[in-house]
Parts: C-alpha cells; structure tokens; sequence
C-alpha cells in the first residue's frame, strides 16, 4: 500500500501499468513478467501443443500394435520405446496426457463453479445454510480425498465420466471452504457497507463486491487443483480404477510397464517424467499467478 | 582542527551531543525505480532533549527513525552517512553489536500497541528476557525492576498485571507497557514513531504526560515522531520539519511556531482550524501534493507547492541555513513566505484559498430533516456456556439529536462511546432496539478509511456510479454525465474516472468518497472521522470542500470525530456522548468557549493545541482512567468513575440531559 499512498498526477506510468495489472485478470501481462509462470509456459506449452498434434504427426497411432518390433527401447523412430505389443509409448504417453488435462481441467472447473457458488452463499448468509453446507463439507473433508476416489469410482464404475466426478467431490469442499474464509473477510469491508447504505441487493453485492475480490486465490487453488486431479487420475488408473486399458493413460501406462521394470525400463519411467513435469508446472504456474496478483510477494 | 572545536564548544550549551546525525541517505531499491526515502539527513540530539520529528506520510520520517538503529525493512537500505551515538560510529556496524545497542542504549516504541506486542508471550516473558540481557540480572531481580516500570508507566496492580497476554490490555495499557519495555534498560535515547497516533484524545493526553515526566526523571534524550503540530507544541522541545527526505526547518519550538521561515512550515501551521478563541474562515490549504519519491528532485522538493518559489527553486537545492538563534531552514528566502510587509503575505496566502463558488439560488426547505428520538442500540452477548447469563452491551442508549435543513451537527467522543453505531443505524446498517430515525430525503455517508471504503477491482467511474446504478436511475448516459459532474464537484479533472482506487492518493480518494456520497442527491451526509486517515495538508482541502458543498447544496452533515478542531470548525450544533448517552448538546461555539460538563472540559484540555505558548500556560488537567466497559456501565453517572467533581449523589443517581442556560443541555449534577 505504501507505495501507492502518494501518486499525485505526475504519477510514474509504471506503477499506473503495474496496478492496472494486478487488478484485471492477468492473461498476458504476468506471463511474461513472471519467472515461475515463464517457466511453467515452457514446459506446458510444447507438452500441450504436442498432445494437439498428435493426430497428425507421423507416428505409429495409440492403439495400433506391431508384434514385430516388441519391447524397443527408444530411438528416433520411437522416442520413448515401444511396449510388449509393439505399441508407440510417446504416441500412448500423448493420448493419455489429453486425458490427463481434460481430467485436470474439469476438475479445477467444477470445483472453481461450485466452490465460489456454495462458499459464497455459506460466508455470505450464514447461520443456517452457513452450518448445513459446512456440516457436509466436513463429513467430505474427513475421508482422504484418495481413499474417497476410490470409493466412489468403486461405485459408479470406472471412467471418463466417474474419475472426474469422484475427483471433483473430494476436492470442491476445499474450495467451498477457502472461498467461505475469503468471503467471511470481505463481508464486513467498508465498501460493502457502502453499497448497502444503497440499498443494493444482496446479489449485486455478491456479484459486484465479493466474487472479483476472491477469483484471484480461487485461481491459484484451481491450478495446484487441475495438478493433484492429474495425479489422482493417474493414481486411480495405475489401481485399475480409472481410464480402462487398452484406452491409454499416464496411469495405466506406468502399470503395464512396472511388470518389464527390469527390462524395459522406458515403459512406466517416460510417462512417470511426464506427470511430473505437468505436476511441477502446474504449482511453477499457481505460484506465478499469487505473485503476479499479490505484488507484496514480488522481490 | 582544535580551533572549530573550541568555537563549537563556545557557541553551543553542550559541547558532547548524544546523537550526531550526519548526512544520512537510505534508499528503498525496487525492481526499476528507487525511492530515495532519506536523502541527506543532518542534526544533532543533545542529552536529555526532546525532539520532535514532523511530517506528512512519505516524508521519509519513520525510515530516517529506522535507519538510526537500522532497523529497515528488505528493500531498504542506508546508502550513505554517519549516526554517531556518544561517538560511537553505528551504521557499519555488526548485527550483535547493533542488537547490543537496541534496547538497551535506545529503546524504541511503536505506532500501534496491538502489533508491536508478541500476542503469545506473557508481559512478563516480553519485558523480563531484554533486561536479563542487556543488564545482567538475574531472574528474580529482572522481574522486580519489570514490575517496577510497570506501575511507573501506571499499570495498576503491577505484580498480577505483568503475567497477564497483551490481549487482556486496552490501547492505552499496551502502549504504557511498550513505554516500560524501552525504558526499562535505561536507554540513553528512545525513540517514539508516532506512539499515541492509534490512542483516543484522552489517552493520548495522558500518555504524552507520562513520557515527558519519564524523560525527565530519567534524563533519556527523545526522538519523537509525529504529524500531530499540537502534539508538538505540548511535548518537545526542538522540532524537525521533513518534507521529502529531508529536513527543511529546524529549531526550538517556541522559535519554529512563533515565526517559521519555511514556506511548508509557514503552510503547515496556517491549516490547522483552532480549537480554542474564535472561529476562524475559510482553512487555508496546500495546494498539491506531496513530492514523488521516485523521482529525483531537481531544486527545491517544495517547489511545486511553494508560492514564492522563483527560478533559482527550480535549479539548485536550498541547504540548511542559519537564521537567528538556533533556527535553520532550507530556503533561499530568509523568510519564505512572509518575505516582505504583512500585506504581501496575505496576497501569497490567498492565492492557496481558492475562491468560493457563487452560491446557488435555491430555496432552503424550512423545517427538520433529521429526527432521532429515543434512540437505542444493545447487542446482546451470548455465553458460549449455556448457564451463564447473556450480557448486554448498550451501544446507544437512548439519544436525541434534531438537525434542520442545512444544518451541521458534530457528534464528539472517545472511541467505543456509541458514535460509530449511532451513524450505522442512521444509515440502516445496523436496526435499532427502540426508538424512531426520522429522515426528510436520503441519507448518504462518507467513510473514515479512504483505503478501504472502495472495491479495489472497480474504477473511479463505476464507483461513482454505483448509487445510480443500484437504484436504477437513469440511463447510462444521463448516468454518465451525472457522473462527470460529481467528479468536477468535489474538484477532480474527469480522468480520474477511468483509473483505479489505488491509483489516488488518500485525498483524492476521499473526494471519491465524498462523490459517490453526492449521488443520490441526500439531504443529509453523515461523515464518519472523514480525515482522520488523512495528512495535515490534505485535511484542510476536504473539510473546506465539505463546507463548500454545505454552503452550495444546502446539506445537512452528521459529522463525527474525535478531532475536536475539526468538529468545531465544521458544526453548528454539537452533541457530546459518553457511553452511548449525550452529555452535553447545544450549540458549538457555546460548547467550545464554555463547556459545562465535566467530560466535555476534559475532552477539550486533552487536543493539544498547536501554539507552545498556550500549551506551556495551559493547565491541563487529564483525565485519568479509560472508559468503563460498556458491558458493565458504573451505576448513577456514567461518568462518576473519571469525573474530578464527583459527589455521593453522582454515584446513586443518574444525572438527566436537562436545559441550561439557553440553547443548551447537559446531564451533570455538579453544573445544573
């Protein structure tokens, strides 16, 4: 604050550029300000524009099997091996990516949709519907989001479909929770009070007042959000649980390969760099946008 | 070398000063700018002297403070200069040994007393570690001597108090424990970053008398920083003025406000309204705002806001100068402002007063447009412990206050006495216990906090416009032009209206407030402490734009505050309230030149006033104690606990607001 205290109009143009930044939601301006979101664009990037791609490269396609060149390792025909089959690892590690971020994405989507609608009418009534919504947010939140997936894919069947939904019911009472705090901080701002002496209704001030002043930590949550749902994914097919074999998925890649760990390390080792370099991004990326947002933070 | 010596030793009382400040420039170093915080510091501190360090916000004060012990936050650096403290070169200096010095040669105390203690630690543990430290004592002889500066700084029942969390203290309490914590190892110098600034009236008051006796028992030298020009008057002895980084007048205080040669001096000291004598017009404000410190300063830093300033201004930077006696300014003219006969001078001082606007023709409504009656507020406090008793809290407890068209009332008191509750339920934010609002139009408000009053992701415009928007009135174009006239009225160019909160300074975005108060056309504008938040010199801009608007749109103000000279200047009636009741009603000028009751005298002596003269003459009498807590109120007179006439009959029975003289009320046994 305390830098901004005395702009007069001579005003530097740079804080005016800065501040202008902070407040709108920073598509362009912080990725090319920010290091960690820099770095996280570079990993992400490429890795996304392959996954477009693949289709149309020239390379062996996800499922096709070719019994004669078995248990390759990788070369420039092949760049992560080959499996048992014969299948194209790369070209299996690129559908199962677009899984992945469907999944990831999905995941931050309706956990970000749910999150801000539940949190924000529970912080902003309160009482009652503060104490019903809250009451079934922990029951949620006392299972091990994990150990939940599992149980609720166990119970719908394997899945597209039910991986996103049992991933995103472990994670949207989180982000019902964090959105209730920051709501429950907003709510006695002076400038609520000020549009309430209007009389504004309640839907205006929730609309207007508190939802912009919380996008920015929701974002930041939905991004290391979309990074644990690619790993629960994974997780959850690695167990069986999730996408079903032969359709390919970072997770159930790794399980075919951990039986030819010995032999044929590149099966399950290839696909694990890739989640983990998706992972570190994704947080590299979460960390950016609380800089770019926070300007308290920044060195 | 041994002659300057001697010619120092001869012109000055005291040859060996305990602090020699010498050139001192700290730097706060950003990704791409750096702003030169102090830039080029220069004075002495004799033993056992109190200097006050004044300036607005940004002057660089608190980080020249800081540098001295180099306690400056990351990006902060000192750049260059030398701190001397009884000769011993500090900055260079290594971290143990600085730590060595902090607390113990120099105590240092805080701003806000609700931050500065650690709220997990005991009194005791706070207070007892430095002393083992610093003076070598045992435990039991450490905890002794805390409990001894405890009940010197006031703490009653010192011996159980010391054991207690800083959350079990008022204000007042932690800022006279932070005063026991740096005394308490016989510092040579302390300083005091604005050490009453978050206290009431009242407190503050007794926690300047309480430093002044401290200092001059201990014979501590006091660096005593402030924005406060009464404060001043009442505490120091010589004064610094800073305007961007450096000091621009220094001198003894009877010298400095007697006759100040520096134009912001000069400026400073002709925008403060009085509180005592007679009303005086229009404040006199200064035009412009304070220098960026992000950019470097060609000339003199004042000069954009300087009306003698001439070309020389504009090139070269004024030093410090030698006047009479130990006075010294930055000025290339002798005497800034007031250069030539008295004549001129009121030429140069009403190019600041900007001109009244033509009054309006419009037709006054005749008749009362603000109507309390009988008004409560209790919030009940429930007990997590389902057998206890639910206590009662009674906010506002039964009040009275009638305000015709046009007219202002000041509502006065220290903090938790109902004031704030009062002007939430006139705004129906909070609804009453019992009894009726009755308002003529609409009522808007202006808030304390310029900072915090707006939504930090909506521009100026949609601000504005929210009231408009809201309500449905209008198109988006009559909207529009509604807003550009709002924005012209409270003396804004229409550019702002495309920018964010964050982007104005806090006057600017006062006037925003004041604007989007305007938009709905109220007939009564409750202010709430509109500038407290804000700088001196800005001060005076927004209370004359509120008197402007009351002279031009015939509005009536609620104008509540704790800063009496403002309430004065602003108010045609005042109502006095201690402990959700009104004291004391009627019509200012009578308050301010004869206050009848009790608290209103104490209230008064407590706002220093900016003038040593009067200050040194004045006896003030403080009032001791803090305010009861509201949940347990005492019984008959609520204010029997404070008050210096109390009587048995104050204790058994309630005193009534009842008339007296003419055109005025007060509840208080001993006057009626």
């Amino acid at each position: 604050m305390s830098n901004q205290e005395v702009l007069g109009t001579r005003t530097g143009k740079l804080v005016n550029v800065f501040s202008r930044g902070r407040i709108k939601i920073p598509a362009l301006h912080f990725l090319v300000s920010n290091k960690k979101a820099k770095w996280a664009l570079l990993i992400l990037v490429p890795i996304l524009l392959l996954t477009v791609l693949a289709p149309v490269l020239p390379m062996q396609k996800p499922l096709e099997t070719n019994v004669t060149s078995s248990l390759l390792s990788p070369s420039l025909e092949h760049p992560f091996g080959t499996d048992k089959l014969g299948r194209d690892i790369l070209s299996r590690t690129l559908s199962g990516i677009q899984i992945s971020m469907m999944v990831g994405f999905s995941v931050a989507a309706i956990a970000l949709v749910f999150g801000i609608v539940l949190g924000t009418i529970s912080g902003f009534y309160g009482k009652t519907v503060d104490r019903v919504i809250m009451g079934v947010v922990d029951i949620f939140l006392a299972f091990p989001s994990l150990l939940l997936a599992i149980g609720l894919v166990s119970i719908m069947g394997a899945g597209f479909v039910p991986v996103i939904i049992a991933i995103s019911l472990a994670d949207v009472p989180r982000f019902i929770r964090l959105q209730r705090s920051l709501v429950l901080s907003l709510r006695t701002r002076t400038y609520i009070d000020a549009a309430r002496t209007v009389q504004a209704s309640q839907l205006w001030l929730m609309r207007k007042h508190i939802i912009p002043n919380t996008i920015a930590a929701l974002l930041v949550a939905a991004s290391i959000s979309a990074a644990n749902a690619i790993l629960v994914e994974a997780s959850l097919s690695f167990l069986g649980l999730g996408i079903m074999p032969p359709e390919p998925s970072l997770g159930n890649i790794i399980k075919e390969g951990q039986s030819y760990l010995q032999t044929a390390w590149w099966i399950s080792t290839l696909p694990g760099v890739v989640i983990l370099m998706i992972a570190i991004s994704l947080h590299f990326m979460s960390d950016g946008i609380r800089e770019a947002l926070d300007p308290r933070s920044r060195k | 070398m041994t002659d300057m010596v001697v010619k120092q030793e001869s012109s000055k009382p005291n040859p060996e000063p305990i602090l020699q400040v010498r050139d001192l420039h700290t730097h706060f170093i950003a990704d791409k700018v750096t702003v030169k915080a102090v830039n080029g510091v220069s004075f002495d501190l004799q033993r056992g002297e109190r200097l006050a360090i004044v300036g607005e916000s940004g002057s660089g004060k608190s980080a020249m403070a800081m540098s001295l012990i180099q306690l400056i936050a990351y990006p902060g650096k000192i750049v260059s200069g030398s701190v001397r403290l009884e000769g011993t070169e500090l900055i260079g200096m290594r971290e143990n040994e600085l730590n060595k010095i902090r607390g113990s040669a120099v105590g240092t105390i805080f701003q806000d007393p609700m931050s500065s203690l650690d709220p997990v630690m005991r009194i005791s543990d706070q207070m007892i570690t430095p002393i083992r430290k610093h003076l070598n004592l045992g435990h039991k002889e450490a905890r002794l001597l805390a409990i001894d500066w405890l009940s010197r700084v006031g703490i009653p029942e010192a011996h159980t108090r010391i054991d207690s969390y800083p959350f079990e203290m008022s204000g007042g309490m932690r800022q006279r424990i932070m005063i026991a914590m740096a005394l308490s190892c016989n510092p040579r110098l302390i300083l005091a970053d604005e050490p009453t600034t978050a206290l009431d009236v009242t407190i503050q008051a007794q926690i300047v008398e309480l430093l002044k006796n401290l200092t001059e028992t201990t014979g501590a030298a006091m660096m005593f920083i402030t924005h406060d020009l009464g404060l001043v008057a009442r505490f120091a002895q010589k004064v610094a003025v800073m305007y961007a980084g450096r000091i621009v007048e220094y001198g003894t205080v009877e010298e400095l406000f007697a006759h100040p040669k520096h134009p912001y001096t000069q400026s400073l000291l002709m925008t403060i309204p009085k509180v005592s004598g007679e009303k005086s017009g229009r404040l006199l404000h200064i035009e412009g705002f304070p220098h960026d410190m992000r950019n470097t300063i060609v000339g003199c830093s004042f000069k954009e806001r300087c009306t003698a300033a001439f070309s020389r201004c504009y090139e070269e930077a004024p030093q410090l100068m030698e006047r009479e006696g130990s006075q010294r300014s930055a000025c290339f003219l002798p005497n800034g402002l007031n250069f030539g006969v008295e004549a001129e001078q009121e030429e140069l001082v009403k190019l600041h007063v900007s001109t009244l606007p033509a009054l309006a023709q419009f037709t006054r409504p005749t008749g009362n447009v603000l109507e309390i009656k009988e008004l409560h507020k209790h919030f009940k406090k429930e007990s997590m412990l389902p057998w206890r008793p639910t206590s009662q809290i009674k906010a506002v407890n039964g009040i009275n206050i009638t305000l015709e068209f046009g007219e202002t009332i000041g509502i006065v008191g220290e903090s938790g006495c109902g004031k704030s509750t009062t002007a939430r339920m006139l705004l129906g934010l909070d609804a009453p216990t019992s009894g009726s609002i009755d308002i003529q139009g609409n009522i808007q408000i202006v808030f304390q906090d310029p900072y915090s009053s707006f939504n930090p992701k909506m521009k100026i415009k949609d601000i504005i416009a929210e009231p408009l928007v809201v309500r449905k009135i209008g198109t988006p174009e009559s909207r529009k032009s509604k807003v550009n006239e709002l924005i012209g009225k409270v003396g804004l160019e229409a550019s702002y209206l495309e920018r964010y909160p964050s982007e104005l300074s806090g006057g600017q975005r006062q006037r925003i407030g004041v604007a989007r108060a305007l938009a709905l056309n109220p007939s009564v504008v409750v202010a709430d402490e509109p500038t407290s938040a804000l700088d001196v010199s800005v001060r005076a801009q927004i209370i004359n734009l509120l008197c402007d608007l009351k002279e031009e749109m015939g509005l009536s103000f609620v104008f509540i505050s704790h800063d009496l000279s403002t309430v004065r200047y602003i108010s045609d009636k005042i109502a006095v309230m201690y402990l959700g009741e009104i004291v004391e009603y009627g019509s200012a000028e009578e308050i301010f030149n004869h206050p009848a009751h009790p608290y209103t005298k104490a209230l008064l002596a407590a706002v220093p006033v900016p003038d040593p003269v009067i200050e040194a003459g004045r006896n003030i009498e403080i009032l001791a104690g803090e305010l009861p807590s509201p949940a347990n109120p005492p019984l008959g007179c609520a204010f029997h606990s404070r008050c210096p006439l109390v009587t048995e009959h104050c204790v058994s029975c309630k005193p009534l607001l009842v008339d007296y003289q003419d055109m005025r009320q007060v509840a208080c046994h001993a006057v009626s």
